[in-house]
């Protein structure tokens, strides 16, 4: 019975990591039609903007709302100057994305070496629940997921901002006839994007360790994942990720752990080669 | 450069009409093209001669890297009638080439294989079974795969092989298989060294001219038709998704043999080659060059490699960097890649019209 409630919070919380990283992918993804292969390299940014605090003296928590601002704000930046030429061309979009980010991966990599870097959990210890043990902070990271996804949810359903994303993403020319700047929805949509991914570096961080193939090992399941949920929708790709994330977690439970890593790829492929709309079809939220 | 791209685009319909110099004329680079002298002969040419000479002038250790270029070389091919000639994004690219090289591989560990009539199309058909399979299940179906699902699919491909060679202890996990016997004709072992790199150079060429005739055939028309319009193509009654699967195969065949003679070349095989480093460095290799023109493969790949073997003693750490930003750039300025400088949009797409032009002047003046 405690093993089973372990191994249901260890693939809660994997599924809630996953969670948090393919939000910002799905919503730029979804909302703009760019596959973001820098998005992992946001990530990164943010686990190291969270060390580089740390390592400062600053307090940890600190740096992890610092993160999803910083990384925001550069990726408003880079979408002005770079992402904005790409939007006719899915396939020159990833290609720069790529570029992008391995420009800031190998920095990050030049800046940190090739160590892994530690970072304490800002909230340590365990919840003692019976006999049972569970980590406070990945605890807190499923909380703050969930916090998360709900302010993204609202945000885009019931806000004049998010109303705005959605009449840009069903019909830009419409959007820009009724006076909403596309432009800027695009930016602000992209800085968003990236702001999440920057948070969910930041807290991460503790359980991974930074080291620079930090945002790689989650970009494909990223991907995989927004392919599984859908694209077009915000709910789409958080239920891929749902999915994804609790099928990696829970299959080396049950099988070799290579099998299943392999089988959670095939699967999806498969999946989404008979299901091309993925688990959620349509536009909107 | 847009009021030159703008030329461009409309040289491409033309060009097929048969009508060629008057549209070309006003691109920038194309001109010279148009002035009726063909670059792409030169550049081929110098290239070849560059390559032939390459290990009488070079030191030993230089030979020994030049011969794993020219190997990458044959690699960036690969890629490049993939992308550059059908528009399927593969980045799932190493799967052919590292699949190819761990079959090989295990054929010399375990079965004592190395006659180079053997393992050579052994690994040709690896990456040629995997590419089937692969392209097969991504590209055929009833409904055609979007752009994007396919070039996901590729990666995800790629990324799930690596992961399993890295988790397999058959395959040496994280270590692959290192010391492979090298690979024998008859009583004669290729170490690395001058014969080896005439070896992959002959290769290198046979399948170059091979990928030469196949572009400038009926198919590789097909195929550059497929790449600016695909409806267009499917709507002219040629079966589109097919021609991409046999395109996705034969370049899946000429990674694999990429792949087995890396293999040979390098004694040891690691789960990188399956993964997604050497996917992405093809992929680089063949942007920098020049997507779309088989020489253009080739220089990116010299000049990537080159410059990062030159520039990795003393700039090691920002090399990278520089490669990202120069990456970039080429997206954003030159998506044609670094031979656009010196190559026409005409000659890049081909010559078909201009041969049937020939034929009518000749026509014209025998009687």
């Amino acid at each position: 019975m405690a093993n089973a409630f372990v191994a249901a919070f260890e693939i809660l919380s994997f599924g809630a990591i996953i969670v948090l990283i393919v939000l910002g992918l799905g919503i730029i993804a979804s909302m703009m039609g760019i596959f973001n292969f820098a998005q992992g390299e946001f990530v990164l940014l943010g686990a190291y903007i969270t060390y580089l605090a740390y390592a400062k003296g600053l307090p940890i928590w600190a740096g992890m709302v610092a993160a999803p601002f910083v990384v925001g704000a550069l990726g408003f930046v880079l979408e002005a100057l770079i992402i904005r030429r790409f939007y006719a061309a899915p396939i020159v979009a990833m290609l720069g994305t790529y570029a992008l980010g391995l420009i800031i991966r190998e920095s990050v990599r030049g800046l940190i070496g090739g160590f892994y870097l530690t970072v304490p959990e800002p909230i340590g210890g365990s919840i003692d629940i019976g006999a049972m043990h569970i980590s406070a902070w990945r605890f807190t990271i499923i909380v703050i997921t969930l916090l998360v996804m709900g302010g993204c949810y609202l945000l885009l359903s019931r806000t004049s901002f998010g109303l705005r994303v959605r009449a840009t993403l069903e019909n830009p020319s419409l959007a820009r006839a009724s006076g909403i700047s596309t432009p800027l929805i695009y930016g602000a949509t992209f800085a968003f994007g990236a702001a999440l991914a920057g948070l969910a570096g930041a807290l991460i961080v503790p359980v991974f360790s930074l080291f620079a193939d930090l945002g790689l090992r989650f970009l494909i399941q990223g991907f995989v994942a927004v392919m599984v949920g859908g694209v077009g929708s915000f709910i789409g790709p958080v239920a891929g990720a749902g999915v994804i994330g609790t099928l990696s977690a829970a299959l080396p439970w049950v099988m070799a752990p290579v099998v299943a890593d392999v089988l959670v790829f095939v699967l999806a492929i498969v999946f989404i080669k008979f299901r091309p709309q993925g688990l959620i079809a349509g536009k909107g939220v | 450069m847009p009021k030159a791209m703008g030329a461009v685009k409309q040289a491409i319909p033309a060009e097929i009409g048969g009508d060629v110099d008057a549209a070309v004329a006003g691109g920038g680079t194309a001109a010279k093209a148009a002035a009726g002298r063909k670059v792409l002969p030169i550049v081929e040419g110098v290239v070849l001669v560059a390559a032939l000479l390459a290990p009488l002038v070079l030191q030993d250790y230089l030979t020994v890297f030049a011969t794993r270029v020219i190997i990458l070389a044959l690699f960036a091919l690969s890629f490049d009638l993939v992308w550059g000639y059908a528009g399927i994004m593969s980045f799932g690219q190493a799967l052919f080439f590292g699949s190819a090289g761990y079959g090989v591989a295990l054929l010399a560990r375990d079965l004592d294989i190395t006659n180079i009539f053997l393992v050579l199309p052994a690994g040709t058909l690896i990456g040629l079974t995997f590419a089937l399979l692969l392209g097969g299940f991504l590209l055929l179906g009833r409904h055609p795969s979007s752009v994007i699902f396919v070039s996901l699919g590729t990666l995800t491909g790629s990324y799930a092989a690596d992961r399993l060679a890295r988790g397999w202890y058959y395959l040496g996990g994280q270590n692959g298989i290192p010391s492979i016997a090298p690979m024998t004709l008859g009583g004669y072992e290729f170490s690395e060294g001058p014969a080896f790199y005439y070896l992959v150079l002959g290769i290198l060429i046979a399948v170059y001219l091979l990928c030469r005739f196949l572009v400038r055939s009926q198919f590789g028309l097909a195929l550059a038709g497929l790449r600016e319009n695909e409806q267009r193509i499917a709507f002219f009654g040629y079966k589109a998704q097919h021609l991409k699967a046999i395109i996705f195969a034969i370049g899946g065949a000429i990674a694999g043999l990429a792949g087995s003679l890396y293999a040979f070349h390098e004694g040891f095989v690691w789960p990188n080659m399956v993964g997604v480093v050497v996917s992405t460095q093809v992929v680089l290799y063949v942007l920098f060059g020049g997507s779309g023109t088989l020489i253009g493969a080739v220089i990116g790949t010299v000049i990537v490699e080159g410059v990062s073997f030159w520039l990795s003693d003393n700039y090691r750490d920002i090399w990278p960097i520089i490669l990202g930003l120069l990456l970039l750039l080429v997206i954003l300025f030159r998506p044609l890649g670094l031979i656009s400088f010196v190559l026409g949009e005409r000659e890049r797409v081909g010559s078909f019209g201009a041969r049937v032009k020939e034929n009518v002047k000749e026509k014209r003046n025998a009687p």
